[in-house]
């Protein structure tokens, strides 16, 4: 009676250490192929929002829509070393609206009202026209809609607003559900290094 | 007043007639001659469009002129150099600091006055090249607002400077002492004779009535003295992409347009109604 | 009063059934073999983004020194992700919590620790950290770090997939009791199971393999192709996350809904981890067993179990989702082990 047992448990132990010893080169083979972090970020290269060429087109809202956090982990992200710090900024005001009595759009652009405009630098007490404006994105506030981002776009702006995947947010899915809906295969999985940089629109060519 | 695009100088190719990468300035001479400034060549063409002539300049050049005994200035980064009309270099003005980015040319009647980009102002040198003063840094802001990095502005036949600030929405008459003297237009978003978006008008011409482009709906616009527009020169033929087209205007009151993205030079003369 | 196999000499828990459940293993792994294979030859094109022919103007932006009144130029803010330390710490959790399991169900035998670990486990991988990164859905990218030879898989994913793995070679399916948390939110809700038919249970199993098939099959396709199927129908995501689109917390408010009346109907009929922890369970020396010489036949653990893994009074440690309902309803052993019943015996 003892001998079917010892030989079934011989046959068992023989087996799971096999099986152990599968999982844990495995394990080994894999943990080789292990790197540094890799994240999802926006191309704005390839953004319709921010890529050079479609202007007056409507923004596109795909980022907002089709996150899987409630409030999208993309937002829109002022560099500011490359903002125009216009007066009248196309993206925090609604250009085509009527002109208030001190000669600014009565209307601003963001629909959650996340841009705080504030003047900077020596200001002209008479003539407010005459002075830099720093404009600041309240990233609580922005749900990464892309109007500002369009508008800011060249020609009409320089460009200093672009959609970035914020990495407090993002949850770091393995197929981020709006590089599947993106129609221009915008966002890419890079390390994190090269997501942390300033965005490149275009290269220079002078 | 209207005005009819009768031709189309250039274009974007290898050619030697056309503009490889850049077309940045435009300069008319009294004999009808088109000077246009882009990669770093000067090509002239006569009033029919058929290039003339053309030469290289050291650096890539980002604007030019024709001063009244025909010397052709070429405006390019830090430095002016200065050919005769067959496209001689006669003398170089370099200076780090006064000719950062030469993005227009003007001339008076004591001197030469080069737009500097790199410190939003434009300086007033003599006929050998000595600084005299600056025009348009006397305010808090210490310059043109221009976040398009151009600095135009074109002298009319009194001497009157005539410069664009696009962060202000106007056009700012100075004196070549350097006091400013007035200024015309203003923002508006959607009326034809305000000047829209973030930064216009981007470059300006006189003669006679005040002529300027505008970028994000690009567009040439015609303004008498006063500020009145005249007439919207065109706004169709310009790639939407286009942003600090430069413009210039000879005797008859034809007027050209350089499109930077398309690299040609529209030609529109006016109709008489 | 039912024969009971007790005169048959003793055999292993582990290999009892074997000649009867190999029909649905080697039916599952050609069904995968097929689909894997329809699957992984219908490559996605992936699209190149048109370059805009035309280049853009010199950077031209005012610089801090330009607009003077000592103004500086603000930083933009780089939110950097989650501390790689967190992640380790979140698989030394899960060895934790896997750990604390065995003990739990095995040793401590206690359906009221068993219960306050499910809470526990729940709370914590499933609404702290969202249900990600999980040992169902890491099978995708080992599967991808196999085929695809410019996919490296983060050290953290490698460790959650083969840890309940190795635990379930020794100990059984640890990982389902109290540990995962798409187990734990469904194990909660248990109201009045009903006892499955064995062949429809058999069938409905078969869904385990076809689904697991399917996943890697998907999952391997080319970088822009590649579908991450378990995540994308995660049907308890959407509570975990406290968002979601509306027909996948349907189908989550579904599955609970079920779950009421059927056992852990996404863990015996969907989940593509349970064969992978099926087949290690199979090795497994330890495990709940229902010892012969001392059980009653009462039947009140078959009854207890709303998982159908007890059969013919034996336990059947790959369907095991180490619950320890059996233990709490056992008369002989828990809370009742003093109590004992007057035994019937037969003569």
């Amino acid at each position: 009676m003892s001998q079917p047992v010892s030989r079934r448990d011989l046959l068992h132990n023989v087996v799971r250490g096999s099986v152990l010893a599968t999982l844990g080169g495995g394990a080994l083979f894999l943990v080789q192929k292990a790197h540094g972090q890799v994240v999802w970020q926006v191309d704005a290269a390839r953004c319709i929002n921010s890529r050079l060429g479609d202007t007056g087109a409507e923004a596109c809202k795909l980022c907002t829509t089709e996150c899987v956090v409630a409030l999208s982990a993309v937002r829109a992200v002022n560099e500011y070393a490359k903002c125009g710090r216009c007066n009248i900024c196309p993206a925090y005001f609604n250009i085509t609206s009527a002109v208030d009595e001190k000669g600014l759009p009565s209307e601003k652009l963001c629909p959650r009202d996340a841009i705080a405009r504030k003047p900077i630098g020596k200001a002209d007490p008479e003539d407010p026209a005459n002075n830099f404006y720093e404009y600041v994105i309240d990233e609580e506030k922005c749900d990464g809609c892309g109007k500002c981002v369009m508008k800011c776009k060249e020609p009409l702006g320089l460009g200093s607003i672009v959609l970035r995947v914020r990495y407090d947010k993002c949850v770091g899915c393995n197929r981020c559900t709006i590089s599947r809906a993106c129609p221009k295969d915008a966002l890419v999985q890079i390390p994190v290094e090269q997501a942390l940089r300033p965005p490149e629109l275009r290269p220079r060519t002078e | 007043m209207e005005y009819r695009q009768i031709q189309v100088i250039g274009g974007k190719g290898s050619a030697p007639g056309q503009f490889a990468t850049s077309l940045r300035s435009l300069a008319v001479d009294a004999h009808g001659q088109i000077f246009a400034a882009g990669d770093s060549e000067i090509k002239v063409f006569d009033a029919a469009g058929r290039l003339k002539r053309r030469w290289s300049t050291a650096r890539p050049v980002l604007s030019v002129a024709v001063a009244a005994d025909g010397a052709v200035y070429a405006g390019q980064l830090r430095q002016i150099e200065i050919f005769d009309g067959a496209g001689k270099l006669v003398n170089t003005w370099r200076d780090e600091t006064l000719l950062g980015r030469v993005t227009a040319i003007g001339f008076v009647k004591d001197g030469v006055l080069a737009g500097d980009a790199a410190d939003r102002a434009i300086r007033h040198f003599d006929h050998n090249g000595k600084f005299r003063n600056n025009i348009g840094k006397d305010n808090p802001v210490h310059g043109f607002l221009i976040p398009n990095g151009v600095v135009d502005f074109a002298v009319d036949s009194q001497g009157i400077i005539h410069a664009a600030n696009p962060g202000k929405h106007r056009v700012e008459r100075y004196l070549p002492s350097g006091p400013l003297l007035g200024h015309i237009g203003r923002f508006h978003g959607t009326d034809p004779a305000g000047f829209g978006g973030c930064c216009n008008p981007t470059n300006v011409a006189v003669r006679d009535r005040i002529y300027v482009t505008e970028k994000a709906g690009p567009r040439a616009k015609v303004y008498d003295f006063d500020g009145n527009l005249q007439a919207v020169v065109a706004s169709a033929p310009f790639d939407p992409n286009c942003k600090n087209m430069s413009v210039a205007v000879d005797g008859r009151g034809v007027v050209y347009v350089a499109d930077t993205v398309k690299l040609a030079i529209f030609v529109f003369e006016p109709v008489t109604v | 009063m039912k024969p009971r196999p007790r005169t048959v000499a003793f055999r292993s828990v582990a290999f009892q059934g074997w000649g009867a459940l190999w029909a649905a293993p080697i039916l599952g792994g050609i069904l995968s073999a097929l689909l894997a294979l329809l699957l992984g030859l219908s490559f996605a094109p992936i699209l190149a983004a048109q370059a805009i022919p035309y280049s853009r103007p010199v950077e031209t932006a005012p610089q801090q020194d330009t607009i003077g009144g000592g103004y500086k130029t603000p930083a933009v803010q780089k939110p950097l992700p989650r501390d790689a330390l967190f992640q380790v710490l979140d698989v030394l959790i899960l060895a934790a919590a896997m750990g604390i399991s065995v003990w739990l169900v095995l040793q401590r035998r206690s359906r009221k620790w068993a219960v306050a670990l499910t809470v526990g486990s729940l709370a914590y991988f499933g609404f702290y950290r969202e249900g990600c990164v999980c040992p169902i859905g890491s099978i995708q990218n080992v599967a991808v770090a196999l085929t695809d030879r410019t996919y490296a898989i983060p050290m953290v994913v490698t460790a959650v997939f083969f840890l309940p793995l190795v635990v379930a070679l020794f100990f059984g399916r640890a990982f389902c009791g109290g540990v995962c948390p798409l187990g734990a939110i469904q194990e909660l809700v248990v109201l009045k199971p009903v006892q499955v038919p064995p062949r429809l249970d058999r069938a409905l199993g078969l869904l385990k393999y076809v689904y697991l098939a399917l996943a890697i099959g998907l999952a391997i396709k080319p970088a822009l192709g590649r579908d991450f199927l378990i995540c994308r129908f995660d049907p308890f995501v959407g509570f975990f996350r406290r968002t979601g689109a509306p027909h996948m917390l349907l189908l989550g408010g579904g599955f609970l809904l079920l779950g009421m009346f059927v056992g852990r109907p996404y863990c015996r009929y969907l989940c593509p981890y349970g064969p992978l922890l099926a087949w290690c369970t199979r090795l497994a020396r330890r495990g709940v067993t229902i010892t012969p010489d001392k059980e009653l036949d009462c039947g009140l653990c078959a009854d207890a179990c709303p998982y159908g893994a007890i059969d013919h009074m034996r336990a059947v440690r790959k369907d095991c989702l180490y619950c320890a309902r059996c233990y709490a309803s056992c008369p002989c052993d828990g809370d009742l082990a003093h109590a004992k019943a007057e035994l019937v015996t037969l003569s």
